[in-house]
């Protein structure tokens, strides 16, 4: 389920979906379908999980709600870690993560209920690394990102990167420490970052843990000397996403939705919504209806509104045969 | 006077230095604090102001519109840069711009652009092109403009009433009857002729609930459908055009055009909105009511449940327990207690009060509900009880130390009257030391409304539009989540997606809370003085 395995897939949904590259701003697969309310549903929601989600999962909330006003909706974001638990505890019809859930969360679920949880994948996400907007750096290598943040190094890079001179900075920057801004370990973005770009390895004693994806651009931006990593739905002016590169001598890639769709950005990831699905039954209409929201146009809509990059009409179609819903 | 002390005075028995240092420091920590409330106040009474749209030209040809935020010099030192709020998210993917001084070739602020505010994308800043009614555009002045967007909201509104009052209810009484048929059956079995019964009336009921149900549906679709004919279009700074329901603009505003008077209509209509309407885009626009709503209900209940407690502890401790080492030791605790991480007592509140006693009660009270839980999450109830059991040592002490200060002569000369222990205590103790009770439970009323880490955890959520009170029954729904206005800034402030346009509703939400918890502790202050006004006549 992970991001690289579903590359095949998902380049193939690249391929059908057409981006208006000039206008800076993303637009939905024109093959996912408007929606359709139905009638006769009711009932609460309630969906505790990922803070990364937090605003996405909010924001669908308000669409859902202005067509189903009798519906009540709680979303409660406090870590991706908190999901498994919640929807165990049977206390959150939907679980967000940012991360897929690992294998002793999945076991702890299948011993309560017997089956696997389902997962939906509602939104895209690259995660930028952020510097402060003046900082000249011109690219890194997924390797020299493991070296900044990471004691273990498992990317390979030879030496510590602990100063901007070390990375080949000079003027005021060449003997600055680089000071490393990152979220804390409830976050599914601290262990995506944790698998992909430190390459399973452990963060740095001087990495600031901080509460928020906002906060660590927040951070950053107050940095000079900062560096940071964030979802792509948190950047503002005041940050600049360096261009990525996967290993030392490829090209590097900026980080924007057609590299992003085209497999070429590496710190890419999909959003999860976990849900409680018996594998024998229908999902009841509410739950139905909503994960229908997510994916229609109006709920992809959202995805940008909220800084994210919309799923294509393929993925969308892959992951409703599995709840047995059609996308019309 | 120093100098009649001469010289062999050491300097710790002159008193000026120590008055210096003591006075200095209590003029630092009020400088302190006045500063930190003059930037909420500045910042928050600012963040509605309508500001002017500055049309920049740079020399690349470039042609911006937006409003300026703030000002930095370049990272060369030399010039300036500005950071421009251009808006129009769903065109240009950003909020924000920075743009260098140098580059800018003219600004001028033309009177015809708009700031359009709208329900979903953040606003809209360019220039309005016209009304489309059923497809053929028109021009339109200002005057139309206002006139056709006030009908449009108009409309909105019923098709809300609708939808969220009638529907509403309806779907209410569903919900009712879908628990009503599963109690049923979880008391009388499936098959069991008293159940078949109960299906059957319920069944009749539903269907004629579900008839009224697609009545109401109809109506507002028709509205709806009136609704989506007409449209507004605009264009930004270069020409690109968009269109949109005109009922989905919250506000028109014009603010290169507008009067003192009419920036100041502006401001209060900002205002309201934000004080009185529910909040949009995942919380950073809109209002905050749901908030405020929240944290004045919950404040109401930590008071109600916090008192007796309270006030009945501090009664055994001070007047009937024996003083003594036991006594000393449930003082020490009770002192202990205040100083108490908040975050411990959420996590108590969590474990022992949601999962356990909610646990619970939702198997024996509501088995129909589950697996979804009803007192088995964290909500108003639980949160107020732990805010309860956090503001109890305030009240305690508050109460101790007033039933303390009632002169000992009183309660002699009531007991030398032949009085009983407890008619002293209720008609001499108690009414004297009523002003002190009232003071700390106010104090702790405001300790609370204050209060956000442990609500986190027990009941406060990012979004919850159901209000705790409302009209179906049973009115107050005390195991509802709610919104809270001190997470509210949290929320805001660390979780928003563009910090850079959260920043003014921040301070906005900040200073509102302020003003509540003033709020409560100036009532204090006029309770109290009204109190000791009315017993100073009454003294022996």
């Amino acid at each position: 389920m992970s991001w690289k395995s579903a590359r095949t897939a998902h380049c193939a949904g690249a391929i059908l979906f057409a981006l208006a590259a000039t206008a800076g701003a993303i637009e939905v697969d024109p093959t996912l379908p408007d929606y359709r309310p139905v009638s006769g549903v009711t009932g609460r929601l309630k969906s505790v999980g990922s803070d990364t989600l937090n605003n996405l999962m909010t924001l669908w909330a308000e669409g859902f709600n202005a067509r189903y006003p009798a519906v009540s909706i709680e979303i409660e974001g406090k870590g991706s870690s908190t999901a498994p638990p919640a929807l165990i505890a049977g206390t959150a019809h939907f679980g967000p993560m940012s991360r897929p859930m690992k294998g002793n969360e999945i076991d702890q679920f299948e011993r309560r209920f017997g089956y696997k949880p389902s997962a939906i994948r509602g939104a895209i996400d690259a995660l930028g690394i952020y510097v402060h907007k003046d900082n000249p750096i011109a690219c890194l290598t997924l390797p020299q990102v493991d070296a900044i943040f990471s004691k273990t190094r498992l990317g390979g890079h030879p030496r510590d990167l602990r100063t901007w001179g070390d990375l080949g900075l000079g003027g005021d920057y060449a003997d600055r420490p680089i000071a490393l801004y990152g979220r804390n370990s409830a976050s599914g973005t601290y262990g995506y970052f944790k698998d992909v770009a430190l390459y399973g390895g452990d963060f740095k004693d001087t990495v600031k843990e901080l509460p928020g994806s906002s906060t660590v651009v927040q951070g950053v931006a107050s940095d000079r000397f900062g560096i940071g990593y964030s979802g792509v739905g948190y950047k503002t002016a005041d940050v600049r996403a360096v261009p990525i590169a996967e290993r030392e001598g490829e090209p590097c890639y900026e980080l924007t939705p057609e590299n992003t769709y085209a497999g070429r950005y590496p710190i890419a990831r999909f959003l999860y919504i976990y849900v409680n699905k018996h594998p024998a039954r229908r999902l009841d209409p509410l739950r139905a209806e909503f994960i229908r929201y997510v994916y229609s146009r109006q709920g992809q809509e959202a995805v940008i509104r909220d800084g994210y990059y919309p799923i294509t009409g393929f993925i969308a179609r892959q992951d409703l045969e599995g709840f047995d819903l059609a996308i019309d | 006077m120093s100098d009649r002390r001469g010289r062999s005075t050491s300097l710790t028995a002159r008193g000026e230095p120590f008055q210096w240092l003591l006075g200095g420091a209590l003029g630092l920590a009020l400088a302190m604090i006045v500063g930190l409330l003059m930037l909420v106040l500045w910042q928050g009474s600012n963040a509605f102001w309508p500001r002017p749209l500055e049309l920049i030209e740079l020399r690349d040809g470039t042609r911006l519109l937006g409003i300026e935020v703030r000002r930095e010099p370049m990272p060369g030192g030399e010039g300036m840069r500005r950071l421009l709020r251009v808006g129009n998210f769903d065109l240009y993917g950003e909020d924000f711009r920075w743009i260098a001084e140098e580059a800018i070739a003219s600004t001028r602020f033309p009177a015809d652009a708009w700031m359009v505010e709208r329900m979903e994308w953040g606003p809209f800043i360019g220039f309005l092109i016209g009304l489309e009614r059923d497809g053929t555009l028109a021009e339109t002045d200002g005057d139309a403009l206002a006139e056709a967007h006030r009908e449009a909201r108009r409309r909105l509104r019923e098709i809300r009433r609708i939808e969220r009052s009638e529907i509403g209810a309806i779907n209410h009484e569903l919900e009712r009857l879908r628990l009503a048929l599963r109690r049923s059956e979880l008391r009388h079995g499936v098959d069991s002729l008293a159940h078949r019964a109960e299906e059957a009336r319920i069944a009749s009921e539903s269907a004629r609930l579900e008839e009224r149900f697609a009545e109401w549906l109809r109506k507002a679709k028709a509205l709806r459908e009136s609704d989506s004919r007409e449209r507004v279009v605009l264009a930004d700074v270069v020409g690109r055009r968009i269109s949109l329901p005109l009922s989905q603009v919250v506000r028109f505003v014009r603010p290169n055009d507008l009067s003192l008077a009419g920036k100041l209509e502006v401001y209060l209509d900002r205002w309201w909105e934000f004080l009185s309407a529910d909040p949009r885009e995942a919380n950073s626009e809109g209002g905050v009511f749901p908030a405020i709503f929240g944290t004045a209900v919950m404040t109401i209940l930590l008071a109600v449940l916090v008192a007796p407690f309270g006030v009945v502890t501090a009664l055994y401790l001070r007047e009937y327990a024996r003083q003594g080492r036991m006594v000393s030791l449930v003082r020490i605790s009770v002192n202990n207690l205040a100083g108490v991480p908040s975050i411990v007592y959420g996590v108590f509140g969590l474990g022992f009060f949601a999962y356990l006693v909610g646990g619970t009660i939702d198997a024996w009270f509501f088995p129909e509900r589950l697996p979804s839980p009803t007192f088995g999450s964290g909500g108003l109830l639980w949160a107020s009880l732990t805010l309860a059991l956090l503001t109890v040592p305030v009240v305690i002490v508050a109460t101790e130390e007033a039933l303390a200060a009632v002169p000992r002569s009183m309660r002699e000369g009531s007991l030398a009257c032949g009085a009983s222990k407890w008619q002293t205590i209720r008609n001499i103790v108690l009414p004297r030391a009523m002003p002190g009770i009232l003071t700390g439970l106010i104090l702790a009323m405001a300790r609370g409304a204050g209060e956000v880490a442990p609500l986190m955890l027990v009941g406060v959520v990012k979004l919850a539009p159901e209000l705790p009170i409302d009209g179906n029954f049973p009115y107050l729904h005390l195991d509802r989540s709610f919104m809270h206005l001190g997470f509210h800034i949290f929320d805001l402030g660390f979780q928003s997606r563009n910090s850079e346009a959260a920043k003014p509703m921040v301070f906005v939400t900040a200073l509102l809370l302020l003003a509540f918890v003033f709020a409560i502790n100036l009532v204090a202050i006029l309770v109290r003085a009204r109190m000791k006004r009315r017993f100073a006549g009454s003294r022996f």
